[in-house]
């Protein structure tokens, strides 16, 4: 398959459709919490409409049909003819999914695959069954267009029922179409009469069919059903459910007339003769009588209708008898339309007259001067006879709904062929702009790969200039060179400090907002609690805490199992709940918050906590602990084995927390990234699970040790102290070495025989081995050293190849002298 | 060059029409509500604004009446919007529109209205 | 009578006003397979044409009264 070219325009439709969609999903998640929150409701249906109103760009019917349910609905919901409701959201989200998906797919693919329509129309049918008194999508032409409203609700007046849409005209048959533009040609005006009779008309005596019938002038008529039809057994024989479409070439006052006592139920529309000819597709005589009036110049079609329909649109408006304190500013635009629309002609005269008319109507508060203007002008330029602007903006909609079903009309071929090719591709350059960014929010948008290049430049930087010092070192000792070492060592102190605000400046931007994360659980919460039959109230905190990027990537996982955890296993049934005195709605909350160079993340719930005894007895089971340690382990200590592998405490497997994957992969996923985590757990309290990052994992502070006359580091999220033991407060507990430190026994462990070196701890001249005091998960542990040296911060590198076996160390360091410096794995070597 | 505001939330709807706009030689500078449009309006009127109605913190009706209440040159504005609805198009002519589209606006179309709007005469 | 009910067919004669509609109403309830003679029909009340649209009432013969023919075959063809 040949590359498809890159379209910028459908790149900036995936892209901001996934923000919208991502929008949609947490207000409505919101909306749940707050149902009648009207702002959040209409953010979410402009999220919608913007959606659709995108998707109508392309041609992506599967995605518009969707999108423009949803945008009913939502509008319903909105002016309060539906109700929100669980369903509601269920289905909405259903819908958003799909979308998300089709974005992918229209991405990977660049178009939809035809097999796609089903679903598509399934999901549109499930949100339009949830509007009351509308009927699934029935009319297949709707279907094709993709966007058309498929269905007037019964219940509104007819004065808002989208009738007279020119859609409607394709309806007329070929015989009534001839025969009205006949007419048309002989001077005629024709009127297209929508008629909607009220539901009780029955009881007034009127019989609407026998109206429609007697309508003077009438060309053509049909019978329609504006609202769905009742089962046969719920039909009310007194109710009026019908209403009727009528073309006829009656003049107006005469039509008025007719239907003078039902004008509520009525909507008489002048149809132009070229209303009625793009529908049909051929020109005939009446379009040439047409052009021959419209205006010098050569005048394209989509000029002729623009002219007329700006003309109308005028006449419209200087109609209005309003007077709203924008009256003035709108003649004056009117006045300049009008001029342009002259201009355009070529007859610049008029403009002075026109002056002369916006001053009178400005000063006298009557539009009389203009519209006779204006009215004069039609005239002489025998355009056609402008009416009630409603017709031209369907106007527009029969354009587009021609163009787009009828290819030899140019506007519509670019869509017809190549489903991601806008409309107006040829020739046109959709170029992404600065501005874009700049008019949208006030943030730039950079390719990932790009921050990670400047994070090792940064890196590599950090380590160069570690050089440096040994170098001022080499100029004094080698070369004896005293004021050139504290030359280098000056520029060094220069460059250390750009070099460290740089690498701040980096984290800055790799810094994101755990919200990242956060998001996903308002929906994975809902989904799973009602999967589960639990009643659950998520409370999020702290959403704006940042950390560097790859930690909160990595932190997903571990939290969305945690999560799962307290759901599935944690929190109640709402009986359970009630039974045990609780309120039958739980209560999860997910907290973040920055403490010094750490993020804490906690987990929160007020379910059945854990039992220490059926942990214990589980691990024994499972052969984790043996029967010495059953007997003795603390309750603290026997929760913390929910952290061991293999074991799961649910006695029931549920598919929701993963089969067979316990706390112990949050642990080791955590622990990759320098995190330590924490269980604490009240029997029918809840449980709260604390997990602590460091705020940025791109820099490792480190305490460098030596050992047997090797150097290693070692975090110093790990270390607690650095101390010196004389050698006889050393006491041997069974074969464990221990001291007493701040108060408290602590074994002691040689990192040598850790690390499988034969030589002894080297003691210093006061008879005193140096010891580290580190923390290991829960446990405190005095490692034996040699010695210790500065702290420094490196930027650590994992290993790669065979050296990722060697589990004893968490990667290694380009140390300032290009030595490596080897970062010791504390937990995995104690 | 003629300059043409572009009021709209959407991004993809205003590259698109930026697209068109440019083609045909206009400037083409765009804002994302109604707030951000009467600002740029304000600074320096634009020689035509295409407005959508539905935008965060001022919709486009909004923006129109603001426009016309200015005590400034009055341009002609045009309102783009996804329904065919005739209470929509009513009220954007009472705010102040002088012409209505209905999204989206197929390239002819929109040129041919621009270039009457701006009173340019055909070639 | 101006609706005449046979077994399973009625037969529309001249005006059929609204006070019919109910009787045809209950009559169709019952008769799923039903059909109706139009031949002989030449207006019938807005009323009856809706419980024969929402019955989806096959015809057997159309009005012979072409104009009404032309109202009525659209609407109640789509029903079948």
């Amino acid at each position: 398959m040949s590359p498809v070219p890159p379209n910028p325009l459908l790149e900036q439709f995936i892209s901001e459709s996934r923000d919208l969609l991502e929008a949609s999903g947490k207000k409505l998640m919101q909306l749940e919490d707050a149902p009648d929150d009207q702002v959040i409701l209409n953010e979410l249906f402009r999220c919608v409409h913007t959606l659709k109103g995108n998707s109508g760009l392309f041609t992506f019917p599967e995605m518009t049909r969707v999108l423009h349910a949803g945008e009913d609905l939502l509008g319903m919901v909105r002016s309060g003819q539906a109700i929100y409701s669980r369903e509601l959201a269920d289905r909405l989200l259903d819908a958003m999914d799909y979308v998300g998906l089709l974005c992918g797919e229209i991405e990977a693919t660049d178009g939809i695959d035809a097999s796609r329509a089903l679903e598509s129309q399934h999901l549109a049918d499930a949100l339009r069954k949830l509007m009351p008194n509308l009927i699934p999508n029935q009319d297949a032409a709707a279907v094709r267009d993709g966007d058309s409203p498929v269905v007037a609700n019964a219940q509104t007046s007819p004065a808002d029922n989208p009738s007279a849409d020119l859609k409607q005209f394709a309806a007329i048959p070929a015989v009534a179409r001839k025969s009205a533009l006949e007419r048309c040609r002989q001077g005629d005006q024709l009127h297209w009469i929508s008629y909607r009779p009220q539901r009780e008309c029955f009881f007034h005596g009127d019989d609407p069919l026998n109206s429609a019938r007697q309508t003077p002038g009438l060309i053509w008529g049909r019978i329609l059903a504006p609202g769905p039809l009742p089962p046969l057994s719920e039909l009310d024989t007194y109710s009026c459910l019908l209403g009727f479409d009528l073309l006829t070439n009656a003049p107006r006052e005469e039509l008025d007339q007719y239907y003078r006592y039902l004008p509520d139920q009525v909507e008489i529309i002048a149809v132009p003769a070229q209303w009625l000819e793009k529908g049909h597709g051929d020109a005939d005589g009446a379009s040439k009588a047409l052009s021959r009036a419209i205006p010098s110049g050569s005048f394209s079609e989509d000029d002729e209708a623009a002219f007329n329909w700006i003309l109308a649109a005028q006449r419209q408006i200087l109609l209005l008898d309003d007077r709203p304190a924008w009256h003035a500013g709108r003649l004056k635009a009117i006045a300049e339309v009008l001029a342009n629309l002259s201009q355009a002609v070529g007859e610049t005269s008029t403009r002075s007259d026109i002056q002369t008319a916006l001053a009178e109507a400005l000063s006298t508060g009557h539009n009389t001067l203009l519209l006779a203007w204006l009215d004069a002008w039609i005239v002489t330029r025998k355009t056609i006879q402008p009416v009630a602007g409603l017709s031209w903006a369907r106007g527009t909609d029969g354009i587009m709904a021609a163009a787009k079903t009828d290819s030899n009309l140019d506007v519509g071929s670019a869509t017809a062929g190549d489903p991601s090719k806008a409309p107006a591709d040829e020739g046109v350059r959709f170029g992404r702009r600065a501005e874009d960014s700049l008019t949208g929010t006030r943030s730039l948008k950079v390719d990932q790969t790009k921050i990670d290049r400047l994070m090792n430049l940064i890196g590599e930087l950090v380590v160069e200039k570690n050089a440096l010092p040994y170098l001022a070192q080499r100029a004094e000792v080698q070369f004896g060179s005293r004021e050139l070492s504290r030359e280098i060592k000056g520029q060094y102190s220069v460059i250390n400090r750009i070099a460290d605000e740089m690498q701040d400046a980096i984290m800055q931007v790799r810094m994101m907002a755990v919200s990242f994360v956060f998001q996903r659980f308002p929906r994975l919460v809902r989904d799973t609690s009602r999967k589960l039959g639990k009643e659950v109230q998520l409370v999020l905190e702290g959403e704006q805490t940042e950390a560097d990027k790859n930690i909160i990537e990595s932190l997903a996982d571990p939290l969305i199992h945690i999560v799962r955890n307290s759901l599935d296993h944690g929190l109640e049934s709402p009986e359970v709940r009630l039974a045990a005195g609780k309120p039958a709605t739980g209560k999860l909350t997910i907290r973040a918050a920055q403490e010094a160079d750490r993020v804490v993340i906690e987990i929160v719930d007020d379910g059945k906590g854990i039992d220490p005894a059926v942990i214990k007895q589980k691990a024994y089971e499972k052969g984790i602990i043996d029967e010495a340690t059953l007997e003795r382990i603390s309750d603290q200590e026997a929760i913390n084995l929910i952290f061991a592998a293999g074991l799961s405490t649910a006695a029931v497997i549920s598919d929701l927390s993963g089969r067979g994957v316990g706390m112990d992969v949050v642990r080791s996923a955590v622990e990759k990234i320098n995190g330590t985590v924490v269980i604490e757990s009240e029997l029918g309290k809840g449980t709260s699970i604390r997990i602590s990052l460091p705020l940025s994992m791109a820099v490792t502070q480190v305490m460098v040790i030596e050992s047997d006359g090797q150097l290693f580091g070692v975090p110093m999220d790990h270390v607690i102290e650095t101390v010196r033991v004389t050698r006889d407060s050393i006491h041997a507990i069974k074969q464990t070495k221990t001291a007493v430190l701040r108060g408290r026994i602590v074994p002691l462990k040689s990192l040598n025989t850790l690390l499988g070196i034969a030589a002894i701890p080297r003691l210093n001249s006061d008879d005193e081995l140096a010891v580290l005091l580190v923390q290991a998960g829960n446990a405190e542990l005095g490692l034996i050293v040699d010695g210790f040296q500065e702290t420094m911060g490196v930027i650590q590198k994992p290993f790669s190849g065979f050296l990722t076996g060697l589990s004893a160390y968490s990667g290694s360091a380009l140390m300032g002298d290009g030595s490596v410096l080897m970062i010791l794995n504390i937990r995995e070597i104690v | 060059m003629r300059r043409i505001l572009i009021v709209d939330d959407a991004a993809t709807v205003r590259m698109y029409h930026r697209g068109i706009l440019e083609s045909a030689g206009y400037l083409v500078e765009e804002a994302w509500n109604g707030i951000e449009a009467l600002e740029k309006a304000l600074e320096a009127p634009f020689d035509l604004y295409i407005v959508d109605i539905n935008m965060p913190k001022l919709d486009g009706y909004g923006f129109l009446r603001e426009l016309r209440q200015q005590q400034i040159a009055q341009q002609p504005a045009v309102m783009v919007s996804t329904e065919a609805a005739a209470g929509d198009e009513r009220m954007a002519y009472q705010s102040g529109a002088n012409s209505y589209l209905v999204k989206p606006v197929v390239q002819s179309q929109l040129l041919s209205h621009v270039r009457l709007l701006l009173g340019e005469a055909n070639q | 009578m101006p609706i005449e009910f046979k077994k399973n067919r009625a037969l529309f004669r001249d005006e059929v006003s609204v006070e019919e509609a109910e009787a045809l109403l209950e009559w169709l309830q019952t008769r799923p397979t039903a059909k109706v003679d139009l031949s002989a029909c030449s207006h019938l009340h807005t009323a009856n044409l809706q419980v024969l649209m929402t019955a989806k009432a096959g015809v057997s013969n159309w009005p012979k009264n072409a104009e009404l023919r032309s109202w009525l075959e659209p609407a109640l063809k789509s029903g079948e």
